[in-house]
């Protein structure tokens, strides 16, 4: 989403739900993994309003189709194709809202001539190194420097024209003989959502990992955001995309950069490379537009910010936010005078990817000799597991802190590595020849410790200790606050350069005398940013400085804490229940990021006029201009920046995040390295051959194991992996748990009835499920919500199972992951879990 | 006996909220004596929020916590004053009392869940066994193996550039940590020169 | 007093079975784990641990395409209930407001409420030797709380409040129904038995969610319950002896239900 609107977060939130017109499920299974959401959409439905349809389209009927006013099925892997579609339908029909489209998106500028895209190849496709130039990629400039656009949407080469060629492909007929949907279903799915492009209608889209998990991922997101800007459904209550997050704080865990790739606050984390070498040639790299200007310090570029740089967007203060993270994390050791410890931040090498796959990919290699398991269990959640799991041998040492000992913890137990078959592409061990020196540190449960989450809509609320930890077990703060203070006692005295940021790095959390625990206001207060001088909270980031007087670790965060009546307050544990605009958005309710805005984007909510409500649609408008205070103003904390009124051209840019100040259609400049506009290609395991162009896989994603590529001759059959309500992710939270592993106590295989006829299975019998990368054993579930795929001649079958058992708990069954592959989206390296191919057989 | 409508539990801790009732506009009257009392009549809930999804259900802790003595849960439910469920949870957040507590199969009583680890444990090179240690010695000697990893493996230049990384040591995980938690937790990797740093998000 | 009830509407129902958990967790009730059968619904039935189950239920229509129809099931509160009329010990009592409940101290484990029951309720619970069923969370309801399945439902397809308003939601929506697309959408529970203190709206017939379209008290109740009476003296010691009459009570029931199929869906 990122590359569209700036952020790549939900952008509107739970409760919102209620507010829309249509909702299309696609990619999610909602009633069971985010169940609350069918509270809202059930209160839509009821609500005469709003009348709320809700559409599933998924590879399987499950109990979000059961009650959907729509389902459609769709082939696991083809939603570039469905979405396609879509875009071509909005765009033959009319359908889409032309003032929304025309003011808030780049929908009218020119892209470069050299652009072009052939046989499934975008221009400047390098095929010895898999990868894109993407110099074609963008805008065309006049003279002074400007995007050239055109409102008639007219000239050959302005975005409108290229998306409508593009997507012309994408007819009815051609998506559903790709996608394997029923021709019925699929035109009503269009009617029926291409209804929102009204402007008195807003349409939301749910997403999960069934839209990420795809060697396209990014791409199926980015054909997202193409439709609903389209039909203006961004920025406006029951619009948006809300892409539904799993885990309860992996929103919070992404802000606070656990991820290779940023820093936190969604900063580039920086790289050996010469643009990286020192802080100022960093923040040339990562403020938008100032690659060639003349500055050659801080004090040159805050001339120059002030002048304002053209195309820059909001990310022209990251050098504020660079410089106060470091003063927050090594305090008086970064200064003016040493770059203010800019140097003490690893630079990861440019030319390596160190995401998931391929952190495991080293491991296996030996590359790696410590780990820590944080409250996770890749031998369960992980691609490929058996592969996982062997690279867990190879470490000198693990530290796995958890509440039980998970398949992770233990991954060195599994009696003999036994398989369901032999497998000689599978090797086995046992604990006698692994070397892997294991740490297992007791946690304490979610209320056995105190502190926040940020939930899929971003908003930050507290948790209370409401017992105490079992045993001994520890929170997580407490341990981490320890091994700090133990690095830093380890390395007392060292005046090696290299150990200066373990000796300089802020670490006062002491909690109140006579209290074990680390003061979590302590760690608040340091995250959301304080004034040096006098420790005060910075209010929100527009305060925060590039000079060293705040500190500030995370900028997004900023805001959180205030000081009210002398006493300190930490946003996310406020508890007040007003709502006064009745759109659910409870501005005092714990907090959002960034500065509690509700919905982003939210200026698209009125009309470029910055006041009228969209027509036929006045109780849905969030914030609005108020000339006569000379301020934006409303229900939300508008999403733009407060004095910017109709005398600034920028009054109609609502994406402050990007640097165009609109929403991007067309992702120029290698925003996506696969490809400026989506194209539909098949997983690495497909059954079927291209249909749309000449490329079966994308182009540009990175094969790992080329040798453990399944073929549909030995392997017809397409599988998915999925969660049921029952058990969440690797299931180490659920099967530890009697009630819920009652409910779900075993691991199975769900397959259609005319696919358990064909190999003579039984419902409720054991299966052997097969791929090149492993064989596990299921309990068959034999049902009517299977069917299979008619593509043109070719019948498909597609099965699906459950990746959330493992060897451990109280319900135990195979792991599904031992079976999936090795490969990832381009983009995020998001492991394709969606779709692969395996054989099935009687057990 | 006659049972008239209760002036309502508050739910504490930082904040003061009602806690929701249903109105049911008129007294309700015991006739079974069998009628169990109310065992959180009197208890303070502890506002919380759901570790499974990430909606951001608010649960209510209902305990008894004594000086001295082990805290017994008496329920965990639904957060009725948090707007985004309103006292609703799924069947993962209605089970969050087994996250510590479970009723015996067998006997019916209310104990810890056994599958809970109360020390921490240690499994040497080879061995087949688990060892428990106490915490001391666990997060010294963790320390000294990152500390010796660390520098053995420590990248400080390259091309006369300071990278400042080892790729020797990696960190996974925290997406079911608090945010405070994972600031710490990416806060002291980085210093460390951690660049094998992934969450749950990329999976 | 007017009652109050709980109402269930399908077609709100995700079948999420929060019900069933949050029920485990207010009325303290262990796991019973069984091995999975081909089916989500895992229990067969409602059992001495397990007040509440929700059915899950597959089929096919030529024109609608495949229907998952879920039913959360467990006692429906009779007005006129037979376990009440049946009991030796009179351990069931009605209240005011029209819960059935079950005093486990009186109870000896002779289950012929079980046996009379219509739809087959309360359950035996050996290490106890009682039996077992929903309270409509009594304890709960006299303190102005909601009971604990309703609380929890997050579609609202469980409802709890005064049976007249309930009732009129029920019209309301089956009406919807019927013109949306479910012209067999009825209400259940307003008339069956003279009446239950438990309204289901359904969006087809009642035997697609396996609920007896026309429940009945088996016939040979009045005729126990004139020849249990006059004995009770010696059933009682009987009973505690060693559970003799739960022996054979079991066996009756046992061969009252010589249908089970292997796994499969209903």
């Amino acid at each position: 989403m990122s590359p569209a609107f700036g952020r790549g977060a939900m952008t509107n939130h739970m409760i919102d739900l209620k507010n829309t017109n249509v909702a299309l499920i696609m990619g999610s299974n909602i009633a069971e993994n985010h169940p609350i959401g069918m509270k809202w959409l059930t209160e839509g439905r009821l609500d005469p309003k709003r009348q709320t349809k809700i559409i599933h389209v998924d590879p399987r009927f499950t109990r979000t189709s059961a009650v959907s006013d729509l389902y459609c099925p769709m082939r696991s892997g083809t939603d570039i194709a469905f979405l396609g579609g879509m875009i071509n339908y909005i765009l033959e029909n009319d359908l889409y809202h032309k003032e929304y489209v025309l003011n808030y998106t780049n929908i009218s500028y020119i892209i470069k001539d050299e652009y072009g895209f052939e046989d499934g190849l975008f221009s400047g496709y390098d095929e010895s190194k898999r990868t894109y130039d993407f110099g074609s990629w963008g805008y065309q400039y006049d003279a002074d420097g400007k995007i050239m656009t055109d409102e008639t949407l007219q000239h050959p080469r302005c975005v409108y024209q290229l998306l409508k060629k593009h997507f012309s492909r994408y007819d009815v007929d051609t998506v559903c003989r790709i996608t394997g949907s029923p021709k019925n279903k699929y035109l009503q799915v269009l009617d029926i959502f291409c209804s929102t492009g009204e402007p008195n209608k807003t349409g939301t889209i749910c997403y999960a990992m069934g839209i990420t998990q795809h060697t396209v991922g990014s791409q199926n997101v980015k054909a997202f955001t193409i439709v609903q800007l389209l039909l203006g459904n961004m920025g406006r209550p029951g619009g948006g995309i809300n892409a539904l997050r799993g885990e309860n704080n992996v929103q919070g865990a992404t802000d606070m950069a656990l991820l290779f790739h940023i820093i936190p606050g969604y900063i580039s984390s920086p790289t050996n490379t010469e643009d990286n070498k020192d802080l100022i040639s960093f923040i040339r790299k990562i403020t938008p537009g100032a690659a060639k200007l003349p500055f050659n310090n801080l004090n040159e570029f805050r001339e120059i910010v002030k002048q304002g740089i053209p195309y820059s967007g909001w990310k022209v203060h990251s050098s504020k936010w660079v410089v106060s993270l470091l003063k927050a994390w090594y305090g008086e050791a970064a200064n003016a005078s040493n770059d203010f410890a800019y140097h003490y931040l690893p630079k990861r090498d440019a030319s390596k990817n160190y995401s998931h796959i391929a952190l495991f990919e080293a491991m296996y290699r030996g590359e790696i000799e410590g780990l820590f398991v944080n409250g996770t269990n890749p031998v369960v959640g992980g691609p490929n597991a058996n592969k996982e799991q062997e690279a867990l041998t190879k470490l000198k040492w693990m530290v796995n802190i958890d509440l039980w000992r998970t398949e992770t913890a233990d991954f060195w137990t599994y009696p003999g590595w036994d398989r369901a078959v032999d497998n000689p592409n599978v090797n086995t061990y046992a604990p006698t020849n692994i070397g892997t020196e294991v740490f297992f540190l007791p946690a304490a449960a979610v209320y056995e410790k105190e502190g926040t989450a940020a939930q899929t809509g971003r908003w930050v609320q507290f948790r209370w200790k409401g017992a105490d930890p079992v045993g001994e077990s520890k929170a997580d703060l407490w341990i981490y606050d320890e091994l700090g203070k133990r690095l830093k006692q380890l390395y007392a005295g060292s005046n090696r350069p290299e150990d200066e940021p373990i000796l300089n790095m802020t670490w006062e959390y002491e909690g109140h005398a006579g209290e074990e625990e680390p003061d979590i206001l302590k760690v608040a207060h340091e995250l959301c940013g304080f004034h040096i001088a006098d420790g005060t909270p910075v209010e929100g980031f527009a305060q925060l400085k590039d000079d060293g007087s705040t500190a500030c670790g995370n900028w997004i965060y900023c805001g959180g804490t205030t000081l009210k009546d002398g006493k300190f307050i930490y946003k996310p544990q406020l508890r007040e229940k007003d709502d006064p605009s009745g759109l659910g958005l409870f501005p005092n309710w714990g907090w959002a990021w960034p500065v509690n805005r509700r919905v982003i984007y939210n200026r698209c909510s009125v009309q470029p006029d910055g006041v009228t409500p969209w027509p036929g649609d006045e109780d849905r408008r969030l914030v609005w201009w108020d000339a006569e205070a000379g301020g934006w103003t409303g229900w939300d904390v508008p999403d733009f920046i407060k004095s910017v009124g109709p005398d600034n051209p920028a009054f109609k840019d609502p994406f402050i995040m990007r640097p165009e100040g609109k929403a991007c259609i067309f992702a120029a400049d290698g925003s996506l390295i696969d490809g400026p506009l989506p194209e539909h290609y098949e997983p690495w395991e497909s059954p079927v051959p291209p249909v749309l162009n000449k490329q079966s896989l994308n182009p540009v994603a990175k094969v790992w194991e080329p040798d453990k590529k399944g073929t549909s001759d030995k392997y017809p059959i397409i599988a998915t992996t999925y969660r049921v309500c029952e058990h969440w992710q690797s299931g180490s939270l659920t099967r530890n748990l009697p009630w819920l592993a009652e409910l779900m106590p075993d691991m199975l295989i769900e397959l259609s009835e005319e696919l358990a006829k064909e190999k003579g299975i039984k419902n409720g019998r054991e299966v052997i499920i097969s791929t090149t990368r492993g064989d596990i054993k299921a309990i068959a579930c034999v049902t009517k919500r299977f069917k299979p795929f008619v593509l043109g001649d070719d019948i498909v079958h597609q099965i699906g199972l459950l990746w959330q058992f493992g060897f451990k708990g109280y319900a135990k069954g195979d792991i599904a992951n031992r079976l999936t592959p090795h490969i990832g989206d381009a983009n995020t390296m998001c492991p394709e879990y969606k779709a692969w191919l395996c054989d099935i057989r009687r057990a | 006996m006659k049972v008239t409508r209760r002036q309502f539990l508050k739910v504490t801790g930082a904040t003061a909220a009602s806690f929701a009732v249903i109105n049911l506009g008129f007294d309700t009257q015991a006739t079974a004596a069998s009628i169990k009392e109310l065992r959180i009549k009197n208890v303070t809930p502890v506002p919380t929020v759901c570790p499974y999804c990430a909606s951001g259900c608010g649960l209510v802790v209902y305990a008894e916590r004594q000086e001295g003595k082990e805290t017994q849960l008496l329920s965990v439910q639904g957060d009725p004053d948090n707007p985004i469920n309103e006292g609703c949870a799924c069947p993962k957040g209605a089970a969050m009392f087994n996250l510590r507590e479970i009723y015996d199969p067998h006997t019916g009583e209310q104990v810890i869940n056994p599958k809970r680890e109360k020390k921490p444990l240690y499994r040497a090179p080879y061995s087949t066994k688990w060892e428990e240690k106490d915490w001391e010695w666990m997060l010294q000697t963790i320390a000294e193996r990152v500390k010796e990893t660390r520098d053995n493996s420590f990248i400080h230049s390259e091309n006369g550039m300071i990278v400042n990384r080892t790729e020797k040591i990696a960190s996974i995980g925290g997406s079911g940590l608090d945010n405070e938690e994972c600031y710490l937790l990416a806060k002291l990797m980085r210093s460390l020169g951690v660049v094998y740093l992934e969450t749950q998000a990329r999976i | 007093m007017a009652y109050l009830t709980n109402l269930y509407d399908s077609s709100r129902c995700t079948a999420c079975r929060g019900c069933q958990v949050a029920c485990k967790n207010w009325n303290q009730l262990p796991a019973v784990i069984e091995p999975f059968r081909g089916n989500y619904q895992t229990h067969e039935d409602t059992n001495a641990d397990t007040f509440t189950i929700v059915k899950m239920i597959e089929t096919e229509d030529p024109v609608d395409g495949v229907i998952w129809n879920f039913l959360k099931y467990q006692c429906m509160h009779c007005f006129d209930p037979a376990c009440l009329k049946v009991c030796p010990r009179d351990a069931y009592t009605k209240t005011s407001w029209g819960a059935t409940v079950h005093d486990p101290d009186k109870c000896i484990g002779c289950q012929y409420c079980t046996y009379a029951c219509p739809f087959e309720i309360p359950k035996y619970r050996k290490r106890e030797d009682i039996t077992t069923k929903c309270t409509l969370c009594a304890d709960r309801v006299e303190e102005g709380l909601q009971p604990a399945c309703a609380a929890t439902c997050a579609p609202g397809a469980l409802m709890f409040g005064n049976r007249n308003e309930l009732l009129q939601y029920a019209e309301d929506r089956v009406k919807h129904l019927r013109a949306n697309g479910f012209p067999r959408a009825t209400i259940y529970g307003k008339m069956e038995l003279g009446g239950l203190n438990k309204l289901y709206v359904l969006t087809d017939t009642p035997d697609k969610f396996g609920l007896p379209v026309d429940p009945k008290v088996p016939g040979q109740i009045p005729f126990w319950k004139d020849w249990v009476q006059p004995y009770i003296g010696w059933l009682i010691p009987l009973a505690l002896a060693g559970s003799a009459t739960s022996f054979v009570t079991t066996r009756i029931l046992a061969n009252k239900h010589g249908k089970h199929d292997e796994g499969g869906h209903e």
